[in-house]
């Protein structure tokens, strides 16, 4: 066992071949399941399933990589949603709208930041209460209820179409993963990020603005955010108060899954992909095997255990 | 290149850390900085640092005086340290440790990673280090070899004066006298070198001069050359024999 741990401590691109061959497995097995599943209109259902959840799982997975969190994303995305629908409720421009969700996902991410990056909160607790915060004032203002657009507005951004009939949503996913991969591995602030996240100490006696970086990201991360809660917006035509709420954890999940370590420093933009269709295939296939949702509710939470035990692994054990 | 520190004092909330502390720094000179714990030495380091800000005294660059805000001022002066826990981003490579913060880019946004590479291989062979992979991550090095690459780190930020805290307290023989040896070269090559050390006898091989701290307060200063192991311990302890 203790062999094992060590091997795969040492072995990052293992974890990429590791978690696509998972993926294959997965497939062959849901496709031995169900004859639906193995078919181009399936895969493009799963492609639209897991786009507004990847496009969150960007921002979690560079956050954590900077060895941050921030639980309130898809709750930023929601009163993003919101904040847009009503502006456009109240006669505002579509476009107007849109900068203005997104502009509210910002004032959101600065809020956390400002909590964990200047009051030195640490981002669990913080951004658990700014989860609840953000939730809580979204059915405050709403009462409770929906706010619809009523109009086809962006209805190509969340429902279009493209070459073959690939979903615009998850086209969008692919290039806001491919523009962070590309900052990440390439870019000076992509090494502070995983610099900071290893150990920020260092960084900061070499004169690189550690906080500058920290309180930045949680904005980026939040916008990110709020771009998703606009396309989900745009794909059902309405702002939801309750919309990805418990979302947090299954994003969580696939990208701890995808060998980004909770403790920061570690991690891809390509596991993070491999880790949300892993999820995307397991839910898909699970609908199609008419798997009760209860149930499906456990393998999510197998999932999720599984995907922490192998960060342990990584890191030599956790708890202690 | 000289660097001049006249009155300096802090403390720390009760506690007095430095004391009206006067030192002088020079180049082609290793100064060695003994003391007992909490003797001050690692404050005075960090002042110059730029991690704390002394609460009295002034700091002089070649006559000109200066203040030191934050880490990256005092690299702009010319200052690099390397600290006691080396202070090195673990998951990270060689190279990236060296070079962090002073990454060669492309298009001010990229890094070079080649040119990085390249400027640590070459920087490593001009030290006469050893380490097979530049790529390994600093978390599978050895001691030695991470004390290296944080001294390493030091020297290419180009500075004129080098820091070094306990340089050789978790090293064995072998890997000590590597890092004497580098202590040398960079003494012929005109920097200015600080080197805290616990073990007199070390620094008495390898600094020009000893400047020994207790309590906060300078006690002695002199030649190396001219002093010995007894005079320095009576100094560090405060017992006169």
């Amino acid at each position: 066992m203790e062999k094992l741990k060590e091997r795969f401590k040492a072995l990052d691109s293992w974890t990429i071949l590791g978690l696509f061959a998972t993926l294959v497995v997965a497939c062959i097995f849901f496709s031995t399941q169900s004859e639906y599943f193995f078919t181009g209109r399936n895969f493009l259902n799963i492609s639209r399933a897991i786009s507004i959840r990847g496009i969150l799982a960007v921002a979690v997975t560079i956050l954590l990589i900077s060895g941050s969190l921030d639980l309130s994303l898809a709750a930023v995305a929601a009163a993003a949603a919101m904040a847009t629908a009503s502006l456009m409720n109240n006669g505002y421009d579509p476009k107007i709208a849109f900068l203005g969700g997104i502009f509210a996902g910002a004032i959101l991410g600065a809020i956390n930041a400002i909590i964990v990056v200047k009051f030195r909160i640490p981002p669990i607790i913080g951004t658990l209460g700014t989860l609840l915060t953000f939730r809580g004032l979204g059915y405050v203002f709403s009462g409770g209820d929906s706010i619809v657009i009523g109009a086809q507005t962006w209805a190509y951004l969340g429902r279009g179409t493209t070459f073959f009939d690939l979903p615009v949503s998850f086209l969008v996913f692919l290039a806001i993963l491919s523009v962070f991969w590309v900052l990440l591995n390439y870019s000076a602030v992509g090494s502070y990020i995983y610099s900071i996240g290893s150990d920020p100490d260092p960084c900061r006696y070499v004169g690189i603005s550690v906080d500058k970086i920290r309180f930045t990201l949680f904005i980026f991360s939040a916008v990110i955010a709020a771009f998703a809660g606009l396309i989900l917006l745009s794909q059902g035509g309405t702002a939801q108060p309750r919309a990805l709420q418990g979302a947090e954890l299954d994003i969580i999940a696939a990208v701890l899954l995808g060998g980004v370590a909770l403790k920061g420093g570690k991690g891809s933009l390509v596991g993070t992909f491999l880790g949300m269709c892993i999820i995307g295939v397991v839910n898909n296939g699970s609908i199609l095997m008419n798997i009760p949702a209860y149930w499906q509710m456990v393998f999510r939470g197998v999932i999720l255990i599984i995907a922490v035990t192998l960060d342990s692994f990584r890191k030599g054990g956790g708890y202690r | 290149m000289k660097i001049e520190l006249k009155n300096i004092s802090k403390s720390f909330g009760n506690i007095i850390a430095l004391e009206d502390i006067s030192l002088e720094l020079n180049s082609s000179e290793v100064l060695g900085l003994l003391g007992d714990n909490g003797a001050g030495k690692s404050t005075l380091i960090k002042i110059l640092s730029g991690i704390h800000q002394p609460d009295t005294g002034s700091i002089k660059k070649d006559g000109e005086e200066v203040s030191i805000e934050n880490p990256k001022k005092s690299q702009l002066l010319g200052v690099a340290t390397v600290y006691q826990d080396l202070s090195l981003v673990e998951l990270r490579n060689v190279s990236q440790n060296i070079f962090l913060g002073i990454e060669p880019r492309v298009a001010k946004f990229f890094i070079d990673r080649k040119k990085m590479d390249e400027n640590a291989t070459q920087l490593l062979n001009k030290l006469k280090i050893n380490i097979p992979n530049i790529r390994s991550r600093v978390e599978y090095l050895s001691g030695g070899q991470r004390q290296t690459v944080a001294i390493s780190r030091a020297i290419a930020r180009g500075g004129s004066t080098i820091l070094l805290d306990e340089p050789t307290a978790a090293l064995g023989v072998e890997q000590t006298a590597q890092v004497h040896s580098l202590l040398k070269e960079l003494k012929q090559d005109d920097k200015a070198v600080v080197v805290i050390s616990h073990d007199i006898k070390e620094v008495l091989n390898i600094v020009d001069r000893v400047v020994v701290l207790r309590q906060g307060k300078l006690v002695g200063e002199g030649y190396s050359k001219d002093l010995s192991q007894g005079e320095i311990v009576d100094w560090i302890t405060g017992v006169e024999r």
